[in-house]
């Protein structure tokens, strides 16, 4: 541990990207947009020494969606990186080359939420059955859950 | 060039039935790998934003049976980060106790996991009988043997009394003793020191690089342990310290696992001697204000976030869980490459899957074509006698 | 002071009969949060020993006469689950463990989950709890073993099926685990 970041060493490093500002004791956000974030996670790496990658948060608010790349360091301050996708074309450029664990996290916002991460190497069904039909995204806020068919059993006869 | 395919289930590995686990070797080496979580996906983070702040705890407690306490409270302590709530010390308390109960029967869980996938059947059953003392505890803390439902927004749901407080103390010291003797046994024990030495092995840089948490990260080197990085609960009072270990392989992992089973006992033990007098909870709103909040805790297998948005509702907008287990997958991915078939059993269980936060794993060759099977139970039987009969290639 | 909850010459007869008859026990897991199936194994460690009732958890779903399932079933899982019941020689029992195997639990009506054991395959026993406890596991695998005997005495499983109502829908059937496009 080596000791929080102060709002200013964060600013001089990311504030090229977008607003900065502190949101807990130990997180600070930056609000940035796509195209930016690569070079932004690279610079939170070598200049502000965040060496792990806690979690992207995806999310759908109704209006567009949300990418937030959490990271922190031996100072132990999370800096969160936010961006915002448009509904129609929900698209945001792989991180996993210079985040390898985001090879994962990206798959499963990708089964999940619909959110098509250009250039990863293996996009594809993580967490969502085989079956599951293609174009049905349940954690979007507009998806509506259809009827479970069972296969088999007794559920439906005679109770 | 033979291609074999191994299945794997995405059961306990104790258990000995496999479902789904294929690796595409090359002879003995394993080429590729791929994985698949679907299995015990079952639509929590959903279901989550139909539910008030009293009802989804529950349900987010079943995420995981084995870290159930862990997903509960990184989600109370949130949400009672957002509604600017002050809970009570004694129950800050209570749910430390509660959390390294919990810690404890999973590491010796897995110590048993671990000897029986090498076929140190006595440890196996050592564990899991000292492992009930824990279990004791925590049913007659709260209810439950697992699953414990303690945890409310706001506080915990149940008190001890002064005479609960004696008989688990009591019962503290038989418990270190055991597991002290764990650590004599893993370190004289050939078989385990053959099959755990060297293998999986993780550097720290690598460790950082693919994203590991937890024990497995702590055995490379890494020193990030949630309790004293983003404390929460009573850890900031407790005298208490992080297990790390630099050997980075298996064995590591098994020595950071022992040594926080010692620090978790002397937590537990300073908890209940030094228990604040007042209130176990305070009441909460129904109504969580409009907020955002990176919640984390040390679960058993290491970080566990929670990332929580409220809306001004008495449910969340959105709950997003990265589990500690999704974390350590691609450190996985990455130390099976190249290692023996032999060997699958014992780098997946390091780890200590939580097998409900993940599920199976596909390993495949770039061809990925097919043409055997195997089972798990097969596989561990492979290891053992691949062992047996003299060893690595 | 003894696990097991009946007392006297019954539970004696009955271990007996257990031991005689040795079911081999399977457990299925179709999407649980693993806590039935730890205790599924704490109850064949020394301290509930379900052994010593002949009880054996050994050997591949398809070659067991008693299936425990855990798990709400996740859709994933449906149509393993149906499968490796097929598979299964009779006569074959199946126990469906805790909350979740009853009804899909705390999970019931999530998209990714079938709600309950009994939407897949026929049931013999439901254990309550959440999970069960290592004795209430036992207390089922020997109601299960005195149904066994019950139907080997009655011919069968008929006397207790119930009455089979076929709901007339009109529409074609689904594949399993699918949803309706």
């Amino acid at each position: 541990m080596t000791g929080l970041l102060g709002l200013e060493e964060v600013k001089s490093a990311l504030e090229r990207f977008g607003t900065v500002e502190q949101v807990r004791f130990n997180r600070i956000k930056l609000a940035t947009t796509p195209e930016k974030v690569h070079e932004a996670l690279f610079r939170a790496q070598t200049l502000l020494a965040c060496d792990h990658l806690i979690q992207i948060s995806a999310l759908d608010n109704g209006q567009n969606f949300e990418l937030i790349y959490h990271l922190t360091g031996p100072h132990r301050t999370v800096i969160s990186i936010a961006i915002a996708l448009p509904r129609d074309r929900p698209e945001m450029p792989t991180t996993s080359d210079i985040l390898p664990p985001a090879g994962i996290y990206e798959r499963q916002i990708y089964d999940l939420l619909g959110i098509v991460f250009t250039g990863h190497p293996n996009l594809k069904r993580i967490i969502l059955s085989e079956d599951w039909p293609e174009n049905e995204f349940p954690l979007r806020k507009d998806w509506k859950p259809r009827p479970r068919i069972p296969s088999g059993g007794t559920r439906e006869e005679g109770k | 060039m033979p291609e074999v395919i191994l299945p794997i289930g995405p059961q306990h590995p104790a258990l000995k039935e496999p479902v789904n686990f294929r690796v595409i070797v090359d002879g003995e080496t394993i080429v590729g790998l791929e994985l698949d979580v679907s299995y015990t996906h079952r639509g929590i983070e959903k279901a989550a934003e139909q539910r008030d702040f009293i009802r989804v705890v529950p349900l987010l407690e079943r995420v995981c049976g084995i870290c159930s306490h862990a997903h509960a409270q990184a989600f109370c302590t949130g949400i009672e980060e957002i509604m600017q709530l002050e809970v009570p010390p004694r129950a800050q308390y209570l749910r430390t106790i509660v959390a390294e109960l919990e810690r404890m029967h999973s590491h010796i869980l897995w110590l048993g996991v671990a000897a029986h996938v090498v076929g140190f059947n006595t440890l196996f059953m050592w564990t899991w009988r000292d492992r009930e003392t824990t279990q004791d505890i925590l049913e007659e803390m709260t209810g439950n043997r697992m699953n414990y439902g303690m945890n409310e927004v706001g506080g915990v749901r149940r008190d001890l009394s002064p005479g609960q407080i004696r008989s688990i103390l009591s019962r503290l010291p038989k418990l270190e003793e055991q597991i002290g003797k764990y650590v004599e046994m893993v370190k004289g024990e050939e078989t385990m020191l053959l099959r755990f030495r060297g293998i999986g092995k993780l550097s720290k840089a690598e460790a950082l690089r693919y994203g590991t948490v937890g024990p497995t990260a702590r055995a490379s080197g890494v020193d990030y342990d949630v309790r004293r990085d983003d404390p929460s609960i009573a850890y900031p009072e407790v005298p208490w310290k992080v297990v790390t270990d630099t050997n980075g392989d298996v064995y590591g992992r098994t020595l950071v696992r022992i040594g926080e089973l010692q620090e978790s006992l002397g937590i537990i033990r300073y908890c209940l001697e030094h228990l604040p007098e007042g209130q176990i909870y305070v009441p909460a709103p129904k109504v969580a204000p409009k907020a955002e909040i990176l919640s984390r805790y040390e679960a058993p297998r290491g970080e566990l976030a929670h990332f929580i948005r409220t809306n001004g509702t008495d449910k969340v907008d959105r709950i997003d869980i990265r589990t500690p287990t999704l974390a350590n997958w691609t450190s996985v991915t990455v130390s099976l490459v190249n290692q023996n078939i032999a060997d699958i059993p014992v780098i997946v269980a390091a780890i200590d899957p939580c097998l409900s936060c993940t599920s199976r794993i596909t390993i495949l060759s770039e061809r990925g074509r097919r043409r055997g099977e195997m089972s798990w139970a097969q596989l561990v039987d492979h290891g053992q006698r691949f062992y047996r009969e003299g060893g690595r290639s | 002071m003894s696990m097991f909850p009946l007392s006297g010459s019954l539970s004696r007869r009955l271990a007996n009969w257990a031991r005689v008859r040795s079911p081999w026990v399977s457990v299925f897991n179709t999407g649980s949060c693993n806590a039935c199936d730890i205790e599924v194994i704490a109850t064949l460690m020394p301290r509930f020993d379900a052994e010593r009732f002949g009880i054996l958890a050994k050997g591949s779903p398809r070659h067991a006469d008693i299936l425990i399932v855990t798990g709400p079933v996740t859709t994933k899982q449906e149509s393993r689950l149906r499968r490796i019941w097929e598979q299964m020689p009779e006569p074959k029992y199946v126990i469906a463990m805790g909350a979740c195997g009853a009804s899909g639990g705390v999970f019931q009506g999530l998209y990714h989950v079938m709600d309950g054991v009994e939407s897949v395959i026929p049931v013999d026993v439901f254990v309550a709890g959440c999970p069960p406890r290592p004795d209430e596991i036992i207390n089922a695998v020997v109601a299960c073993l005195m149904l066994m005997k019950e139907d080997l005495d009655r011919g069968g499983k008929e006397w207790r099926r119930k009455p089979v109502e076929r709901p007339a829908t009109g529409t074609a059937p689904q594949e399993p685990g699918k949803v309706p496009a």
